[in-house]
């Protein structure tokens, strides 16, 4: 059966958007637990990056998965809402809800913000559009805490922040075919940077909490439309969506919270 | 009780319709409120006016005719009870109610408060049924049913097929209904023959009357009058999805 046909019928076109959901709703969880490592400090935060990085074609993979997924959810989602208007052409005149909240009235709304935002934080960190000067930040690093040789004959170490490697140095490095030092992306400095701009951090509270509406009633929404129920699990499975929303929105945005009070960062 | 009616007037589903105002100050609170409203129409006759036309007919909150959106919720606002059931004590001295039709593109409206509910008879005509043999009937208890399936499909037997679920959602969707009739068989050993073909012919149909998809807002679990489960709609949209996946 194809796509098309799929997106002819509402249950199905909410099955896609259900499963669609679960993949970006992995995706979430992943980048918040990642996001988690900045509390660890520079290195490790850095060396998870970089290992993103390192994944290649993976990478790639999963970008272009999560792409076409998200896709998918919108083209459901706006096939749905037609589908819907056209149900529903006369409103009342007096409109009382007894069950429907904000969160499920709203879910167009909030998914379109989040999208936009998502372009934006994609645009500001990951493309490095918006703030280059931020974005274009490297650090000198030495793998397996190692120690190499400076031109005069000294032994440094190198990983340690205050080792005083400059660019200048590093060249002569490398001149001398010492692998030991080398350069990668220094992301926690370029969050640090975004974040210690107001403007940029009211922007992610905005974004994320947004994000925490969408997916308060999205991800029991998932679970009704997949039909994962039984009368012993109803409550657990409905609870589980603000549960699990509230916690990536406190952890998303404690960031730009931790910057802001200089208790993240604040030595950089 | 003195109260100001603002009830929908429409001659017929051309017509565009409005509200009519009209005070009553002779209602009991011990009326009900189609014994309400057969007052008001009452009085219109002597008046030589047009009584309203309104659905009605066990008066016992058990056959599904009695419609009416009240103050903007389908059978009032009285949870777990028909418009039939609703009685004026659960509104106050010098209340405005507003009462307009149930509303949604597969309910047209025939006049003033009727709509055509005819489409949910479709819906039953394609599938909302089981075959069985009409010989000597089978022994009592021969098919063994767990406690639990005979509650769940007794709860989902026990919708009326009111149309307020369509009414409430804000998709017009009549998924909790069709969900009721589809569950009430899947759940049970008699309805396993015909479950997968059941469950796609009823939907779409559904699809077919105009009714739109469902949300998950849940105004339909919140104003059926027989408190029908959301769940229905999960299992449902379970037997949905296996029987399209795996349809013979």
């Amino acid at each position: 059966m194809s796509l098309f046909n799929w997106l002819k019928s509402s249950i199905l076109s909410k099955v896609v958007m259900a499963l669609t959901g679960v993949l970006l709703v992995a995706f979430v969880c992943g980048h918040t637990l990642g996001n988690m490592l900045i509390y660890l400090g520079k290195e490790e935060f850095n060396a998870y990056a970089q290992f993103l990085q390192s994944l290649g074609e993976i990478l790639w993979l999963i970008r272009i998965t999560l792409f076409l997924a998200l896709i998918l959810h919108i083209i459901a989602a706006i096939r749905v809402k037609f589908l819907n208007m056209a149900s529903k052409p006369v409103k009342y005149q007096v409109r009382r809800y007894v069950k429907a909240k904000l969160t499920s009235r709203t879910m167009l709304w909030t998914g379109s913000m989040v999208l936009a935002f998502l372009a934006y934080h994609l645009l500001h960190f990951t493309i490095g559009v918006t703030n280059p000067k931020d974005f274009h930040v490297y650090e000198y690093y030495a793998p397996h805490n190692a120690y190499g040789v400076l031109p005069s004959g000294a032994i440094a170490k190198i990983n340690e922040p205050n080792s005083k490697i400059t660019q200048n140095l590093l060249d002569q490095f490398e001149s001398q075919a010492s692998k030991q030092v080398m350069k990668r992306h220094d992301v926690y400095k370029m969050v640090v940077l975004g974040f210690k701009n107001p403007w940029i951090s009211l922007c992610y509270f905005i974004g994320v909490i947004l994000l925490g509406f969408h997916l308060n009633h999205a991800i029991q929404s998932m679970f009704q439309t997949l039909g994962i129920n039984h009368p012993k699990y109803d409550k657990c499975l409905r609870n589980f969506s603000p549960v699990l929303s509230t916690i990536i929105v406190i952890c998303m945005i404690s960031i730009p919270i931790n910057i802001l009070l200089g208790l993240t960062g604040g030595a950089l | 009780m003195k109260l100001t009616l603002h009830i929908w007037r429409q001659k017929s589903a051309r017509d565009k319709g409005k509200f009519e105002e009209h005070l009553v100050d002779d209602v009991s609170p011990d009326m009900s409120f189609l014994e309400m409203l057969d007052v008001l129409n009452e009085s219109l006759i002597h008046q030589g006016k047009e009584p309203f036309a309104y659905d009605h007919d066990c008066r016992e909150g058990i056959c599904g005719a009695c419609s009416l959106t009240i103050n903007g919720t389908p059978h009032g606002p009285e949870a777990a009870t028909t418009t039939c059931q609703l009685h004026m004590r659960k509104f106050k001295n010098g209340d405005s109610i507003f009462i307009e039709p149930f509303r949604a593109r597969a309910f047209p409206i025939i006049k003033d408060l009727v709509v055509d509910r005819s489409a949910f008879d479709r819906i039953i005509q394609v599938g909302g049924f089981i075959s069985v043999g009409t010989n000597q009937p089978q022994d009592a208890n021969a098919l063994p049913v767990s406690k639990l399936k005979a509650e769940l499909a007794m709860d989902a037997a026990a919708c009326i097929g009111c149309g307020a679920c369509a009414a409430a959602c804000p998709n017009g969707a009549s998924m909790l209904f069709v969900a009721a009739k589809v569950s009430q068989f899947a759940l049970l050993p008699q309805g396993q023959p015909e479950r997968k073909k059941r469950v796609v012919a009823m939907v779409e149909q559904m699809e077919k009357e105009g009714f739109g998809g469902c949300t998950n807002f849940y105004e339909c679990e919140a104003v059926c009058p027989k408190q029908v489960s959301v769940r229905f709609i999960a299992m449902m949209n379970r037997d949905f999805l296996g029987a399209t996946l795996t349809k013979e």
